[in-house]
C-alpha cells in the first residue's frame, strides 16, 4: 500500500545535506586531529605522519585552564540563571491574570530570541565605561580593567540569555505542580516558606535539572559572550578553537580540541537526559 | 511560633520581589540603554545619557557599504538556506513521520545533532573540509554552515506539526477515494502547514543572528551583517553598532509577531526548541 520508493526519495535532501555538511566534516576533523603539525605551515601536511600529541597536549595544565574555567564560569552562570528565573517563572504561573502571563511569556521568548551580538553590545554600553562600570566596580571595590570585573560581565552576559530560558523551560513544571499540596503543607502548621522549599521545590527537580542540564549546555558552547566580553581576559574553549584557526593555523590541534569539546558536551547531554527520564520513570 | 513563621514569609516574600525586581532591570536596561544610545546626536561614543537625539548614526549605517554589503549577504543567504533547509527538512519529517523502518530513531537523532553540537565545532569542521575539497568562495561556504544550523529546527517543528494530525484523516479521505498523494495534499500539508511555516521563520532568524558558524566561513568580500559587527565591534568605537542593533532587533520583534500570529506563543514554547 505504502509507496516506499517515494519515502526514500524524499529522504535524499535530508541525508545528503547531513553526510555533507556534518558527518564528512566531523570524520575529516577526527582525521585531522591525529596528524602531526608543522609549525608555520596552514594545517598539515596531505602526509604528515599520525601522532597522539595533538590530545597529549591538552594535558598540559596551560591548556585544562580553559577546559575548567569554562565549566568553572558555566556553572556559576547557570545555577545563578536558575535562582533568578525560578521565582520569575513561578509568579508568572501562580500569581497572573491570563492577559498578563501572556504578556510575560512574550517578553521573555522576546528576550530570548534577541540576537546574541545585539545583548552583548548592550551589556557593553551599559557594563562598560561609558556606561556604569565605574559606579559598579567601585561599589564592589575593584579595577574596571581588572579580571574580576571583566569575569562578572561575562556572566551577565551567560545570564541576559540564561534566565529568560530557565524561566520558559520551568513554566511548564511549575504549572505542572498541584497548588493544593501547598497549601496543604500549610493547613498543617508549615510556614509558606517552609511549604515552598519542601514541597514546591522538591517536586520541580526534574525541570530543574532539565533547565540547568541546557543553561549548561549552552555556557560550555558559548562563544561571542566571552569573545567580546572576555575582552582577551576571559577565554572559553570555544575560543580557543577559534585562535587555532585564525592566530596560528594548528588545524590538527583545533581538530583534537573540537573533537574533546564535542564529545564532552554529548555526553552531558546525554547523560543528564538519561538520568532525567529515569528520575521521571520513579516519580 | 505562628508569628515567627509570619515573619520568616513576609521576609521571603520580599526576598522574591526584590530578586524579581533586579532581574527584570537587569533583564530591560541594556536593551534601552543601546535603543537610547543609537541615537545619540554627539559625534563619538560618549557617555550614558545621551543630551541630545538625532538619527545621524542610521544615516552612517545606511551610507556605509561595509554594513550594507553585510545586511545584504545574510539577506541572501537566510533567504536561501531558510528555503533548502525547509524543503529537506519538511520532506524528512513526512517519511519520520509517516514509515516505521529500522534504524528511524538513529537517522532522527542524527538529524537533529547540529541543536546540540557547538556551533564553534561546525563551523571549523566546515572550514577544514572546504579546503579539503578546494572550495574557497563566501558563498558556498556561508550557505552550506547556513543550512546545516538551521535545518534540524525545520525538521523538529514540522515533526510536532505532523504529529498532531490524527492519520485517520488521511485514511479516511483514501477511503473515499483519495490517492496517497491527494490525501497528503489536500488533508495533512494544510493542517501541517503551521509547523512548517514555523520551521522556515525559526530557520531564517537562526541564519541571520549565526556568528560562530559563519565567522570560520567568511571570505574577504562575502560576509554577513554579525560578522561585519563583530568586526566592528573589536576595532571601531562609535555607535554605528548600537544603530545596527536596532534594525536587527526591529526584524526580532517583526519575527516574533508574525509567529505569535501563526501558531501563538504558548505553542512555540510548549513545543519547546530544546525539548525533545
Amino acid at each position: 500500500m505504502k509507496n516506499y520508493r517515494g519515502a526514500v526519495l524524499l529522504m535524499v535532501p535530508g541525508i545528503g545535506i547531513v553526510l555533507a555538511f556534518l558527518v564528512l566534516p566531523l570524520a575529516n576533523v577526527v582525521e585531522e586531529s591525529f596528524r602531526l603539525f608543522e609549525p608555520g605551515r596552514i594545517g598539515a601536511a596531505k602526509d604528515a605522519p599520525y601522532t597522539l600529541f595533538n590530545y597529549a597536549e591538552l594535558l598540559n595544565t596551560n591548556y585544562l585552564y580553559y577546559f575548567v574555567e569554562t565549566a568553572r564560569i558555566g556553572l556559576i552562570a547557570s545555577i545563578t540563571g536558575l535562582i533568578l528565573g525560578f521565582p520569575i517563572a513561578y509568579f508568572i504561573t501562580r500569581r497572573l491574570r491570563a492577559i498578563w502571563r501572556k504578556i510575560a511569556i512574550g517578553f521573555l521568548v522576546g528576550i530570548m530570541f534577541i540576537s546574541t551580538l545585539i545583548r552583548v553590545y548592550a551589556l557593553q554600553l551599559t557594563f562598560g565605561p561609558t556606561g556604569i562600570a565605574k559606579i559598579l566596580s567601585g561599589l564592589l571595590g575593584v579595577s574596571m580593567n581588572g579580571r574580576f570585573y571583566t569575569e562578572l560581565i561575562v556572566i551577565f552576559g551567560l545570564l541576559h540569555y540564561l534566565v529568560p530560558i530557565a524561566a520558559i523551560t520551568l513554566l511548564g513544571t511549575i504549572q505542572n505542580i498541584n497548588p493544593r499540596l501547598s497549601e496543604a503543607a500549610q493547613a498543617l502548621g508549615a510556614s509558606r516558606w517552609m511549604a515552598h522549599l519542601s514541597i514546591t521545590v522538591p517536586l520541580c527537580i526534574p525541570g530543574l535539572l532539565s533547565a540547568f542540564l541546557i543553561s549548561f549546555t549552552l555556557c560550555l558552547s558559548a562563544f561571542v559572550v566571552p569573545m567580546i566580553l572576555g575582552k582577551g581576559k576571559i577565554l572559553f574553549v570555544s575560543n580557543l578553537i577559534y585562535a587555532r584557526f585564525s592566530e596560528i593555523s594548528n588545524y590538527p590541534s583545533g581538530s583534537a580540541i573540537s573533537i574533546i569539546m564535542l564529545v564532552l558536551s554529548l555526553a552531558i547531554i546525554y547523560g543528564v537526559t538519561y538520568v532525567v527520564s529515569k528520575r521521571l520513570v520513579k516519580y | 511560633m505562628n508569628a515567627l513563621n509570619r515573619q520568616i514569609d513576609n521576609l521571603g516574600l520580599w526576598l522574591v520581589w526584590l530578586i524579581i525586581a533586579v532581574t527584570l532591570v537587569f533583564l530591560i536596561a541594556p536593551i534601552v540603554v543601546s535603543i537610547l544610545m543609537s541615537f545619540d546626536a554627539r559625534s563619538y561614543l560618549g557617555r550614558f545619557p545621551p543630551t541630545e537625539f538625532s538619527f545621524h548614526w542610521y544615516e552612517r549605517f545606511f551610507s556605509d557599504t561595509y554594513y550594507l554589503n553585510g545586511l545584504k549577504t545574510s539577506l541572501i543567504i537566510a533567504v536561501i538556506a531558510a528555503a533548502v533547509s525547509t524543503f529537506a527538512g519538511v520532506s524528512a519529517a513526512i517519511v519520520l513521520d509517516r514509515y516505521d523502518f529500522p534504524g528511524k530513531q538513529a537517522i532522527e537523532t542524527v538529524f537533529l545533532s547540529p541543536l546540540v553540537i557547538p556551533a564553534v565545532v561546525v563551523g571549523f569542521a566546515l572550514l577544514l573540509f572546504f579546503a579539503l575539497i578546494g572550495v574557497f568562495q563566501g558563498y558556498p561556504r556561508l550557505l552550506a554552515g547556513h543550512i546545516i544550523i538551521t535545518f534540524p529546527y525545520t525538521v523538529r517543528t514540522t515533526l510536532a506539526g505532523l504529529t498532531g494530525i490524527r492519520r485517520n484523516l488521511t485514511e479516511a479521505a483514501m477511503t473515499l477515494g483519495a490517492n496517497e498523494w491527494q490525501a497528503f495534499w489536500d488533508v495533512t500539508f494544510p493542517l501541517a502547514r503551521t509547523g512548517m511555516i514555523a520551521g522556515a521563520v525559526f530557520a531564517f532568524a537562526f541564519s541571520m543572528d549565526d556568528v560562530a558558524v559563519s565567522l570560520f566561513l567568511t571570505s574577504p568580500d562575502t560576509y554577513t551583517l554579525p560578522v561585519a559587527m563583530v568586526s566592528m565591534m573589536r576595532t571601531n568605537f562609535d555607535l554605528t553598532i548600537a544603530a545596527a542593533s536596532v534594525i536587527l532587533m526591529l526584524f526580532t520583534i517583526v519575527l516574533i509577531v508574525v509567529l505569535d500570529w501563526i501558531i501563538g506563543l504558548e505553542r512555540v514554547i510548549g513545543g519547546g526548541v530544546y525539548r525533545s
